[in-house]
């Protein structure tokens, strides 16, 4: 590549950049590392007695790692975001706060191995609809 | 008084205890949702919802929902679930000339099925009786009928998939059936939510279907092998869940069928299948995934003990049972954290899926004095 030609491909992706378009996939930070926090904390509030402190599931509860990924890997995070809001705690459905569902997501993605960014996960439907779980890389 | 007769006791004991199960009954007031609708150009044909009747019903209501789906005139159909209707109506429609695939996130072994106690309740908690109306008798008839032929089918077959065995009930009185008349002091019904108030409002239909299940018989002290001086015998028909489990999964896969492992999250991604015909048997998931608030939680759960091939029967107690079969002996403690027998009641609403050992405990507890000491066949 030129030097010339560089030059331009780096101005579009500035460029492209600076519009800040919403991300598309789990994999390129759509969470922030605080939003996680809060969500580690929802989660073992409500959640963990079914699934599990180390969110390995039982041979009768999924596992929200590992399977998890591909269980969902087809689906957009506004449903995820949605089965929570109306199935689970599967004991007390619709019993959880939108913002914990968002946090509780950005620690389920932090969990299984997805980068956090520097915009915390909205709760707005249609923000969440823009975006893909993606695979990832196994540690 | 002669001589109790021999019945090789059952070791109730705890040290026997290896799982506990719990698991939600799918329970909707109107009955199993059989009907039938299109996503896009996809005709989906419902076979979910039988309360504590799926294995039971589950040939019959397979029998219903492959016969939908063929009006169609498919080569091809798409089953999503693999408890037990899911996994039956794959094998009903392969038997029907058609080709398989079932979608599902586990096999039949992780589904809420395998944590059934097992046995054959074709009417238990399977609708209400004044949502369901009569043509859901006549249409529960044809299916217990006809599930009750194909699990004759299965009888002294290796491992014996079906099985029966003598069940006893025992008490201190004389055993009558008990009944549960409208009590005028609950003035909620199960309108509007299909949310059951009180036993009477449940439906039963056994009785249609007394010609060919075995009734229970009075015994005389001669006959009765245990403590207390009132019994009766009958004949339960139960499944196996293992022998059971790899017949249907041998039979599905040497006829061609395909197991997808998939979750769904919304009933469009069904159009996306390649399959254009879908015969949707995801049970108590069908509240979230077909949001069906119809499908009314009712929990359940089950302690296993060891196997104990030396003694084949069941005991009933007070609501307190045990069944012993080959793949372990169920025991069961149908009466509240108080002590009291809230029949259908037990576990409406209620969706903890965790289970809880201290109501088994204390059934073993109840139950162990019951058999005389020592006795061996």
């Amino acid at each position: 590549m030129s030097a010339r030609l560089f030059l331009l491909a780096a101005v579009l992706v500035l460029a492209i950049a600076a519009v800040e378009p919403a991300p598309n996939g789990t994999a390129q930070g759509v969470y922030t590392a605080a939003q996680a926090d809060a969500g580690a904390q929802a989660y073992a509030a409500r959640c963990a007695v079914c699934h599990g402190a180390d969110l390995a599931g039982t041979w009768e509860i999924p596992a929200l790692k590992g399977r998890f990924i591909a269980n969902w890997g087809r689906a957009r995070l506004s449903q995820l975001h949605d089965y929570m809001g109306h199935a689970m705690p599967q004991f007390a459905p619709g019993t959880l706060d939108p913002q914990d569902d968002s946090a509780i997501i950005a620690f389920l993605l932090r969990e299984n191995g997805a980068p956090a960014g520097a915009t915390p996960l909205p709760i707005d439907k249609a923000a969440l609809a823009r975006i893909s779980i993606d695979p990832v890389v196994p540690r | 008084m002669g001589a109790k007769p021999l019945l090789t006791p059952m070791r109730l004991t705890l040290d026997q205890l290896i799982d506990v199960k719990c698991c939600i009954r799918p329970l909707r007031a109107a009955g199993p949702n059989l009907s039938t609708e299109t996503i896009g150009d996809t005709l989906v044909v419902h076979n979910y919802g039988h309360g504590g009747s799926g294995w039971s019903l589950s040939w019959g209501s397979a029998e219903v929902a492959v016969g939908k789906a063929m009006a169609t005139l498919p080569r091809e159909v798409a089953v999503i679930g693999c408890g037990i209707i899911g996994l039956t109506t794959a094998v009903v429609a392969q038997r029907a000339g058609l080709k398989v695939t079932i979608y599902a996130r586990e096999m039949i072994q992780r589904t809420r099925s395998y944590r059934a106690s097992g046995s054959f309740t074709p009417d238990s908690r399977v609708a209400l009786a004044e949502p369901a109306g009569a043509a859901f008798g006549d249409l529960w008839e044809k299916m217990a009928r006809l599930s009750w032929k194909s699990f004759r089918t299965y009888l002294g077959q290796p491992g014996n998939p079906v099985e029966f065995g003598d069940s006893w009930a025992v008490s201190e009185s004389p055993i009558t059936r008990r009944h549960w008349p409208a009590d005028p002091a609950i003035t909620e019904s199960w309108r509007p939510g299909g949310l059951p108030q009180q036993n009477s409002e449940f439906a039963h239909y056994n009785e249609r279907i007394k010609d060919i299940v075995p009734q229970p018989v009075d015994l005389s002290p001669e006959e009765n092998p245990f403590q207390l001086p009132y019994a009766q015998r009958s004949s339960q028909m139960y499944f196996n869940f293992a022998s059971y489990g790899h017949a249907l999964l041998t039979e599905f896969f040497e006829m061609g069928g395909r197991f997808v492992n998939r979750e769904f999250h919304e009933p469009g991604e069904l159009a996306g299948l390649p399959e254009k015909t879908v015969i949707h048997c995801t049970g108590y998931a069908a509240r979230d995934f077909w949001r069906d608030n119809t499908i009314i939680p009712v929990r359940g759960q089950t302690g296993w003990l060891v196997p104990q091939d030396e003694a084949h029967y069941a005991l009933r107690y007070r609501n307190l049972s045990v069944l012993s079969k080959r793949d372990g002996i169920v025991v069961m403690n149908n009466l509240d954290a108080s002590g009291h027998d809230l029949g259908e009641m037990l576990g409406v609403g209620d969706s903890m899926e965790l289970p809880d050992r201290a109501p088994i405990e204390e059934a073993l507890k109840t139950l162990q004095p019951l058999f005389v000491p020592g006795a061996r066949a």
